[in-house]
Formats: C-alpha cells, structure tokens, sequence
C-alpha cells in the first residue's frame, strides 16, 4: 500500500535525475567539442606549452630580475603624465555623460528614437576597447598623450554613459512628483528633484572610472598613447627587462595607491553629500 | 507661487520628502568649492599635457581628416577578418581555461581553511594580487620575449591574469563552504585532493561557474587586442592596418571587433541567467 503511493514519486525522481544526467553529458560533449575545436584552431600543443616553461622561468630569473631600482626615476615623470591623461579623461567623460544618461534614461526622455540613439553609441563606445581607439587614434592624431587622453575618454563615456542612465532610472520619482507638484518648471524639476538623486552615484562611478583609467591608461600607452606603458614598452623594445619589470612594480605600486586613495576622496565627499 | 519650491508647507508628507533631499545635497559653498578644485585641476591637466587651445584646434582639424580618409570602411578585407575573428574567440576560450585550471588548484591552496600553511596561503594572495594588477596585454609582452610569437603567449598571458581574478574569488569561494562537510570526509579517510574535489568544489559551484562565465567575457575583450604586440588574434590586423595607413580597412577591424564581443557577451549572458 504504502509501496504503491512512493513508487510514483520514485519514477519522477528517476526521470528528473536521468534528465539531469543528459544534460550534464550533453554540456560536456559541448564542451570538449569547444576546447577542441579552439585547440585545433589556435595550434596550441600542451607539450609546446610545456616545453616552454624552462624558457619562461630562465626569463624571469635572468632577464626581468631583479628589477633595476635605478630605472625608478625614469618612469617617475611618465607615470605622473598618466595621472594627469587619467584625470582628464575621467572629468571630461564625466560632464559628457551626464548628457548621454539623460538622453537614455527612459524616465525622463520620452522619444524612444533619442533613448535607443544615446543607448547605442554608449554600447558601442564601451564594446571597443580603450586600446582600440588608442591605435586608431594614434594613427589619426599621432603618437603621445594626446591619443591616449583621447581614447581614455571615448572608454570611459562608454561605461559612464550606460551606468549614468541606469541610475537616473533608479531614482524615487516620489521626489521628482514631489517638486514638480509645486508648479517648478522642466530645469527646476531637474535641478531640485532629479539631480540630487543622481549625485552619489555620479561622484561614486566618476571615481571609480579614475581608478580604471589609470589601468587602461597604462595599456593605452602600450600602443602609443603616452604615459607610463609608453615608457614601459620602450624598455621592452630595446631588451632592457630589468627596467621594464622595474615599470611594472612601478604601474603596480601607483595601482594600489591611487586606489587607494580614491577610495578614502569618494568616502569622504560622499560622506558630505 | 510659481516656480518656488522653498516654502513647503509643514506637515505634507512629499514635501518633507522634498526637504530631505535638500539636506542630502549638503552646503552650497562646499559644492561650488569642489567643482572649482576640479575644473582648475583639469586646466592644469591640460596645460601639462600640452594640450592648449591650439592643440585642441588641431586635433580637431587631424581628427576630421582621419575620418574623411577612413569612411567608408573597407568591406572588402571581410572575409580575411573571418579566421583571426575566430582565433580571437579560441584564445580567449583556451586562456580562460588554463586561468580556471590554475585558479582551482591555486585557490585551494590559498584558502585560509585548506592551505598547507598559512605563509603559502598569505604567499599566494599577494601572487593574485600582482597578476591583477598587470595588464594581460603586459603580459603578452613578456611571454612573447619567453616563447616568441603566436596565440601560445597570448593564451599564457590570459591564464596568467586571470589567475589574479579569479584566484582570488575562488579562494574567497572556497573559505565560505561549510566546514561540517570538509570534516565529515576528512572522518572518512579522505585525502587533502578528495576533500577539495568531493566536499569543497561541488559546494563552491555556483560561484565558481558564474565567475568563469564573467572571466570568459572580459578575455575576449582582451584577446582582441593581445594580437597587437604579436600574441595571436585580430589586433594584428588593426595594428597591421593602422600602420600602413589604411586606415578604411583599420575601422573594418574595429567593426569586427565590437561586433565579435558583442556576440560573446550575448552568449555569457545566456549562459550566466540559464546557470543562475
């Protein structure tokens, strides 16, 4: 009896953990098929891989260490060129987006034409890499910073302008009803109900694209965009390792303290605001 | 009273609502304070920069040139795009792989409730913290001068730093399983490796999945470019365009380029919801 009334449960039970089964082999096949696939296509050989690992640890004893602490003083000037190229960048993209959050936030622009539009040109802004345009734009306005502070901006408007419009959709439109209630016009219902909303989330993201910026303005430079990974990628053209790692400790090092202190500026503003 | 928003009546509710969001902007002056800091910062940027009035002038007049010789892209180098398209992809696939190969054995060993020894462990953190902190596309540089050419270092240099994410997480994953299940294996006889692969990994799952997924999106962003310096993919060509000044055939690339990350992150984000 009791028998009987368990005996459907065990069934389902055992489809639903034989269904599991196959999907769980289904995705593994996929899987390997992927991995192969990449394998074949990429020509990468474990054993090649392998056999390269003496070679990569010969490398990193002889040649990058120990880091040439006198090196030090030549990347101090270019590293401070990337704080200035980073900061430029984020203030500018900054402003910038604020007008692109506006445009694609669908609570206070009505014309799904303007929100897709402002929408669009941020997503592709932020699919390209900083580096990308670090290339195109070198070739367009030459080597130095002024390419990188350039395609450091079009990066940073591509994820400022996204996270901006994002948050103007999530103030409390109870505020905004509020000011507007009292008979404000368009600006003073911006001005009084909307903006100060969207002011901790502004200086939090505007900070923290600082910070990136100092990371990608590191590899902007890489390509010719001036700063630090310009001096960085020197060292490395000419075969001098031991000052390029000392580049390295170098980018790291400025990393972890601007970071660092970023961290404690926002804290401190927002603490204000 | 028009256009006056400064006398609220007491005691209305949104209008209190109105007033908190007064007192959430603070005093004035500090406000006014902080945007001339930042706008005579920015000046200074510039001026140190040697971008002046006339640089801007002519970076204009220089941007507007390259964009009259770029338009229209070349849509004839298409199809040549369509093979290092694809290598992108499997170097991001292989590099996100050894990166996660990597990180299980590396996070295990540097979570503080299985590592060998608490130095190794304290070791190991600051090891992720560096491999963070330097640019996959920095990496490639160096793996280039270790193994020469190719996707071999470009694949290497992704592992690499993805080490840095998501050893870190991984280790953070597995310092949160619950401790009764560790023990319980350890009772039975297991060894250190099945109490990692039976009693932490199955608990740690969801996380592990979800943060390899997010791993894979950001290494085809950077296996775009690894191509660059010489390590595999379709930077080569962007670079390899830009510098002939064929710059038509450069704006190609960087469609293929977004539309190839956008792709993949189209996938991912498929991926991520079905796993979650």
């Amino acid at each position: 009896m009791k028998d009987g009334e368990l005996r459907p449960v065990f069934v389902r039970i055992d489809a639903e953990n034989r269904r599991q089964r196959i999907m769980f082999l289904v995705g593994l096949v996929v899987a390997v098929a992927i991995v192969w696939w990449s394998v074949e296509g990429t020509n990468f050989s474990l054993r090649a891989a392998l056999a390269g690992i003496p070679n990569i640890v010969r490398f990193l004893w002889e040649d990058l260490l120990p880091p040439r602490l006198s090196a030090a003083g030549r990347y101090l000037m270019p590293a401070i060129e990337t704080l200035y190229m980073s900061y430029v960048a984020a203030v500018v993209a900054a402003f910038v987006s604020i007008g692109f959050g506006i445009l694609g936030a669908s609570n206070l622009v009505r014309n799904p034409l303007v929100r897709y539009g402002s929408r669009a040109v941020v997503s592709f802004l932020r699919a390209v890499p900083d580096v990308v345009w670090g290339v195109l734009l070198v070739g367009a306005v030459g080597i130095g910073p002024v390419a990188g502070v350039i395609s450091l901006t079009l990066g940073a408007i591509g994820m400022l302008g996204k996270n901006f419009a994002d948050a103007f959709e999530d103030i409390d439109p109870g505020q905004v009803e509020a000011v507007r209630a009292t008979g404000a016009s368009a600006v003073q219902v911006f001005v009084q109900g909307v903006w100060p909303q969207f002011v901790p989330a502004f200086i939090s993201w505007s900070f923290y694209r600082f910070d990136l910026n100092i990371r990608s303005a590191a590899i902007v430079g890489v390509v010719g965009g001036g700063g630090i990974g310009f001096a960085l990628i020197t060292n490395i053209r000419l075969f001098q390792y031991q000052s390029a790692s000392m580049g390295i400790l170098f980018i790291f090092g400025m990393i972890i303290v601007i970071e660092f202190l970023t961290a404690r500026a926002r804290d401190a503003i927002l603490g204000r605001a | 009273m028009t256009g006056t928003v400064s006398t609220p009546s007491a005691g209305d509710g949104r209008h209190a609502a109105v007033l908190r969001g007064y007192a959430r902007r603070g005093p004035k002056l500090v406000t006014y304070g902080i945007l001339i800091v930042i706008i005579v910062l920015l000046g200074y940027s510039l001026a140190q920069l040697g971008l002046d009035f006339q640089r801007m002038v002519r970076g204009v007049s220089q941007i507007t040139a390259f964009v009259d010789r770029a338009f229209p892209p070349d849509m004839e180098t298409l199809p040549r795009l369509w093979s290092p398209a694809i290598a992108t992809v499997q170097i991001a696939l292989l590099g996100t792989l050894l990166g996660i190969a990597l990180s299980l054995v590396l996070g295990a060993l540097a979570a503080a409730n299985l590592t060998p020894h608490w130095s190794v462990g304290f070791l190991l953190k600051t090891f992720f913290a560096l491999t963070r902190a330097i640019p996959a596309l920095i990496w490639a540089l160096l793996f280039i001068a270790a193994v020469g050419l190719g996707a071999l270092p470009g694949i290497l240099a992704l592992g690499v730093n993805s080490i840095g994410m998501l050893g870190k997480i991984f280790a953070e994953a597995f310092e949160e399983v619950d401790p009764g299940v560790i023990e319980a294996i350890r009772a039975a006889g297991g060894n250190p490796v099945q109490v990692v692969l039976q009693g932490v990994i199955p608990q740690a799952m969801p996380t592990l999945v979800s943060w390899s997924i997010f791993r894979l999106d950001i290494n085809i962003r950077y296996s775009s470019i690894l191509g660059i310096v010489g390590a595999g993919g379709i930077g080569w060509e962007l670079q390899r365009a830009s510098r002939m000044g064929d710059y038509p055939s450069a704006i190609t690339v960087t469609l293929v380029i977004f539309v190839t990350v956008y792709l993949i992150e189209l996938i991912t984000d498929q991926l991520r919801r079905r796993v979650q």
